[in-house]
């Protein structure tokens, strides 16, 4: 069993947590002991992010005991959770960019003499501190923005040990970073551990855990599966427990057309976001393009809509070159995406219904060269309702105002407009609910089956399962095996996760 | 870029400790063009050089450059104050009359106007933290809202016959010691304070982090509305000074006084490197901001060219420095 | 937008005062419509308490539109401005005012050139001095704010160093008034007030131009498309710098043609016409603020902008007819000023209670 470091430092016990109707967590019971690399991993929707939150203080449990160094603690915010010594790292570091990172570790808390700050003081415990975490002293008087994100992300981490965190909560740290930048992580976050500190180390790439973590703690369903000792598993052991037992996708049978590629990519590169991307879709194919968070496939997606144009290879539309630098161009070579980023990249949130959907196509609503065409708009409009059964008092409604999976269906109707012969959805069910991602998928079906050369871009492991007809693993940049729909979850995700030697299974 | 870019390189601002550290690259590009022009000048003219001109032209900067202290404040945290030109028409004229109508002596007078440009500026840092309204919005209001008292405390007339009582402060030979006017010295002397304020204190640390990311700032602790609204009081109380100045040897106080010194101040405040978003931004930029503005316009009326053509350069220059601020910001994002 | 807000925000049941009051805080235009019925009303009384200067009459209100051609033509340029988001604001439109008011001058007053040229000259120099901002603010991605700044500064500069600071008003020039002075409407003009030649030559088709163009318009929708939500608009397809850029274009052109209106108003085209005092940009913004544009940009709406013009300006018409001599422009400072504020916060109330205003 797991390697039995010290003491427990955190013990949550029982905890449960409801969304509305979702049980997000339920009984969920972790022990992390000091000098521990405690790894959480599960599928999304497991449950990581919500015990996390709960354990920072960025929501509540709604029942359960947490245990901090053996004494009963309650967190109501991240500030009691940062007095406690708990501190959490996230993705998107949250610094000042126009302050150095000597500052940004010591905002709220300047060390003053006389009312000013005392920068001597405050340097050597900032050089004292780089010193102890091995990153480089010239990082003290650096202004933050002038930092790559991976030095970003190491501030972070400095600043929470400047508070003394005794938990440190690692959320995706690998995510964002190159090989190289993961090496200098390792190192730091072994640091960490000799000095007595406890991480949670989330991730979704399962062959880093083999490097860094000693213990396992895997999830599904809001459930614990199973605290492990980290040496007694295998990447393909833990992407079984994390899957569970093969259930019927609901997948109904299609027959996937076998014809000239609607849509190919040959060498496609951007960069160092990825390289080497060689994918067809035919037109009635679905085609799933999956990786872990951080495998790039988002990037692929940008580069596909024109948002960050390629660097190398080429993209082929029905069979014509296609040089795509800007989502008109996608646009007009027939090719509509579905943004991941919902509120960011695809609302208007305070404008209406019909508003959205027919946003960004000016000329099929032109009359007289410059009116809007009303009265086929409302026709349009309440026609892509209907046929995606879009629940909305009427076309006139704000969308704010909608549900998630409402809002996401109204996203989707405005690339269903001109009818695109290729469709890229990315992440397309993030974040809507049960009812809503079914009908997405089945309409996504129904697509295909009109002709409509369909790629999926997810890091949705049963999503991918469900819809495509192919999935294509994107792992560190590139397109890696391919797999058919019949294929075992827990090959895929070991696929994509980084299973080794991993031959194109069936 | 990776992760560990080892090259050794010079901080860019204080809180570095390193002396390098004390002087922004706009601000030596700003030192660079104010030295050129004056070099330009100097060999142009016969009189840039003499005292009474590079005199007459720290006076004229001295009470744009003390407002653009506070608005160097405000800006870098993120909000702006456009009503500043009415809050000094309404300080000037109740100083004027003060000083004419009850014989206030310097004291009650410079206290008067302290005191009154701080109500000015306490109403518009009330209005914005609690009305929790954009500040360009507010300050739109209040600059016509001041104006209006400004112009009940004229009634109609312009205050003509303002004794000297504020000489001392003044353009004329009581206000300046060597030729140098006192009241530039004072700008100088709270250009310093306040740049060491918002150099060395937690305070002045805090409004840059409220000017980078608000709701941040807040989590971090940061007593943010305290700080916004002190930020407005502390421009109200420059504006009084500048008043001060501007009345300083007294005669006749017009009713356009103060009218559109606003965009001469945030001018002053942009040229000098702060960015309009926040987060950046030093008061000694806002001085050479000031001084630049000045020079220009001494420069024009030296040469006998048209005096309009100053707004012209200003003009340009703001261009200049904000495509530089663009630019800066660009190459940052792509790092 | 015509976005009514269908029950979604608390607040939504009660009572008949509690969903009035709703709807003045959340409804612009009744609010805008409300205030001016108000006025109207309080305005009758003291003329029928003889408190006032003159009679509040239906001739004298018609007459003071006049003043709500420059005013409202430049709110509305505000309007398409601030819509189009991103920190959407035009400082200059003032000192553009000046400027083509100047080129106005010079081709009909000195190069005497006939009136429809020299009209179209000054809406290319409007056209040209707005795409000067537009490329700066849409294609190079400067802040609105300052870059109208310097835009204010150095078009203010060329007006008036145009003609050494010195107004033009020739002969040629002082026949134009015709233009901008009452005239007796055809057909049914005995039954009712004159109103001023320039509301139906400027104001009108501006306004109808404006409505069809963006409320009405594919250009209009993709304006708040890109002054909702940027990068959105961006995915969509939208041609976001192009449509930005038009935004402060039209705001150029606008300026042109308030030019033409204000030289054949004063008879004289004078170089700080748009910049004097106050200039004309602080009143243009305050009344879009008024008729409910946000400075956040995506909303605002044509009609709101219109009916906050009108108010204002019979406000002000009513204070100068409440007060003797100089005292009623004053109190005009403090009607601009009072409303912007209370506009404001009402705003910034109305996002907190009921979550927007429409």
């Amino acid at each position: 069993m797991a390697a039995q470091q010290g003491d427990v430092l955190l013990d949550v016990e029982g905890l449960s947590k409801s969304y509305g109707a979702v049980r997000a967590l339920e009984q969920v019971s972790v022990r992390v002991r000091k000098g521990s690399v405690h790894a959480v991993v599960g599928e999304n929707g497991a449950g990581k992010s919500t015990l996390i939150k709960i354990i920072s203080g960025a929501e509540r449990a709604d029942a359960g005991t947490l245990r901090f160094a053996g004494e009963p603690v309650t967190v109501p915010g991240t500030n009691q959770a940062m007095d406690l010594g708990i501190a959490t790292v996230y993705q998107e570091p949250q610094l000042f960019a126009d302050l150095t990172v000597a500052e940004n570790i010591f905002l709220g808390r300047e060390i003053r003499r006389g009312g000013r700050i005392d920068w001597r003081a405050q340097a050597e415990r900032v050089q004292t501190l780089l010193d102890e975490l091995g990153l480089p002293r010239h990082y003290a008087r650096r202004q933050v923005g002038e930092l790559s994100v991976a030095a970003k992300q190491q501030v972070s981490i400095a600043k929470a040990m400047a508070r003394e965190a005794r938990l440190l909560i690692l959320d995706e740290p690998s995510a964002i970073l190159t090989d190289n930048e993961i090496e200098i992580l390792f190192d730091l976050v072994r640091r960490l551990v000799q000095r007595g500190v406890a991480v949670i180390y989330i991730s979704h790439r399962l062959d880093e855990l083999f490097r860094i973590t000693d213990t396992v703690t895997v999830m599904r369903d809001g459930q614990v599966v199973g605290t492990f000792g980290t040496e007694d598993l295998s990447v393909r052991q833990i992407a079984e427990l994390m899957v569970g037992h093969e259930l019927d996708n609901g997948r109904t049978h299609r027959d996937p057309p076998a014809g000239e590629p609607m849509l190919s990519l040959r060498g496609l590169g951007r960069g160092e976001a990825f390289r080497d991307v060689d994918v067809d879709v035919a037109a009635g194919e679905i085609v799933a393009l999956y990786g872990l968070v951080g495998s790039g496939a988002d990037e692929i997606a940008a580069t596909l809509y024109g948002i960050k144009p390629a660097t190398a290879g080429s993209i082929t539309i029905g069979g014509t070159p296609a040089r795509i630098r800007s989502p008109r161009d996608a646009q007009r070579h027939r090719l509509a995406m579905l943004p991941a980023d919902r509120k960011q990249h695809g609302v208007f949130a305070i404008q209406d219904v019909a508003f959205n959907i027919t946003t960004g196509h000016a000329r099929g609503f032109r009359r007289f060269g410059f009116l809007m065409d009303r009265a086929r708009e409302n026709r349009v409009v309440r026609e892509l309702m209907e046929r995606l059964a879009v629940k909305a008092p009427g076309p006139h409604t704000p969308v704010d105002a909608l549900s998630g999976g409402n809002q996401q269906k109204v996203v989707l109707a405005r690339q269903l407009v001109d009818r695109p012969s290729v469709l890229v959805l990315e992440e397309p069910t993030q974040g809507v609910d049960v009812g809503a991602k079914e009908e997405i998928h089945r309409l996504v079906a129904d697509l295909a089956a009109q002709g409509t050369a369909v790629l999926v871009v997810t890091a949705d492991l049963p999503e991918a399962l469900r819809v495509a007809d192919r999935i294509v693993v994107v792992r560190q940049g590139t397109t890696t095996v391919e797999f058919d729909p019949g294929a075992r979850q827990a090959d895929v995700l070991a696929a994509a996760a980084g299973e080794l030697s991993q031959e194109g299974a069936g | 870029m990776t992760a560990l870019d080892e090259r050794p390189r010079t901080p860019r601002r204080g809180p570095t400790g390193a002396l390098g550290g004390r002087i922004t690259g706009q601000e030596l590009v700003l030192i660079g063009v104010i030295a050129g022009l004056w070099l330009v000048l100097g060999l142009a003219t016969d009189t840039f050089f003499q005292a009474g001109t590079l005199g007459n032209l720290a006076y004229v900067v001295a009470p744009i450059a003390l407002v653009g202290i506070g608005m160097t404040v405000v800006i870098a945290s993120g909000g702006i104050d456009v009503s500043v030109g009415s809050a000094v028409t309404v300080v000037t004229v109740i100083v004027a009359k003060l000083v004419r109508d009850q014989g206030a002596s310097f004291a009650v007078a410079l206290l008067v106007a302290v005191g009154a440009g701080a109500l000015l500026g306490l109403t518009n840092g009330l209005l914005i933290s609690l009305g929790r309204v954009h500040a360009i919005i507010i300050t739109f209001g209040t600059l016509n809202l001041f104006r209006f008292i400004a112009l009940r405390i004229f009634d109609s007339e312009q205050v003509a016959g303002v004794p000297g009582t504020l000489a001392f402060l003044g353009g004329g030979g009581a206000g300046r010691t060597w030729n140098v006017p006192h009241a530039f010295l004072l700008m100088l002397l709270l250009a310093a304070i306040t740049w060491w304020f918002m150099r060395n204190t937690p305070s002045g640390r805090h409004y840059y982090a409220m000017g980078g990311d608000r709701a941040a700032a807040r989590l971090a602790g940061v007593n943010v509305r305290r700080q916004e609204i002190l930020a407005y009081v502390l421009t109200g109380v420059l504006v009084g000074l500048a008043s001060t100045v501007i009345i300083g040897g007294g005669g006749l106080i017009g009713q356009n006084v103060g009218v559109g010194m606003e965009l001469q101040v945030i001018a002053a405040v942009v040229i000098g490197g702060t960015s309009i978003m926040g987060g950046r931004g030093t008061v000694l930029g806002t001085v050479l901001g000031a001084l630049l503005v000045g020079t220009v316009s001494s420069g024009v009326t030296i040469l006998h060219w048209p005096s309009q053509l100053t707004s012209l350069f200003v003009g340009v220059f703001i261009l200049v420095a904000v495509g530089t601020d663009v630019l800066r910001e660009r190459a940052r994002r792509r790092a | 937008m015509s976005t009514t807000r269908t029950g979604q925000a608390p607040g939504r049941a009660g009572s008949v005062p509690a969903r009035l009051l709703r709807a003045l805080v959340t409804q612009r235009l009744v609010l805008l419509v409300v205030l001016l019925a108000g006025l109207i009303v309080v305005m009758k009384l003291l003329e029928n308490g003889g408190y006032l200067l003159a009679p509040y009459s239906s001739d004298y209100l018609a007459a003071a539109l006049i003043d709500a051609v420059p005013l409202g033509l430049l709110a509305l340029a505000e309007l398409v401005v601030i819509v189009s988001g991103r920190g959407g604001i035009d400082l200059s439109v003032g000192s553009m005012v000046s400027l083509t008011g100047m080129t106005f001058g010079f081709a009909v007053g000195q190069w005497g050139w006939p009136l429809l040229p020299a009209a179209l000259l000054a809406l290319l120099a409007g056209g040209l001095l707005g795409a000067v901002n537009g490329f700066f603010v849409a294609a190079l991605g400067f802040p609105p704010l300052i870059t109208t700044l310097a835009t204010y500064y150095a078009y203010s500069s060329l007006a008036l160093v145009s003609n050494g600071s010195a107004p033009i008003s020739t002969p040629r020039i002082q026949e134009l008034t015709w233009l901008t002075q009452p005239v007796e409407l055809p057909l049914f003009g005995r039954y009712v007030p004159d109103f001023p030649m320039g509301l139906f030559l400027f104001a009108l088709p501006v306004i109808v131009l404006l409505w069809l163009n963006v409320t009405r318009g594919t250009y209009g929708r993709q304006l708040y498309a890109i002054g909702t939500n940027d990068t959105a608009g961006r995915y969509a397809g939208v041609p976001v710098a192009w449509v930005r850029f038009r935004a402060y274009l039209v705001s150029g052109l606008i300026c042109g043609l308030v030019a033409i209106v204000n030289v054949s108003q004063f008879a004289s085209a004078r170089p700080d016409a748009g910049t004097a005092g106050n200039g004309m940009a602080l009143p243009a913004i305050t009344i879009a603020v008024l008729g409910g544009v946000a400075i956040t940009g995506g909303i605002g709406r044509v009609v709101g902008v219109v009916v906050a013009t009108v108010l204002v300006v019979w406000l002000n018409a009513g204070i100068l007819l409440s007060f003797e001599g100089s005292e009623g422009s004053q109190y005009q400072l403090l009607a601009l000023g009072g409303v912007l504020v209370f506009a404001a916060v009402l705003n910034g109330f109305a996002t907190r209670r009921y979550g927007g205003t429409s």
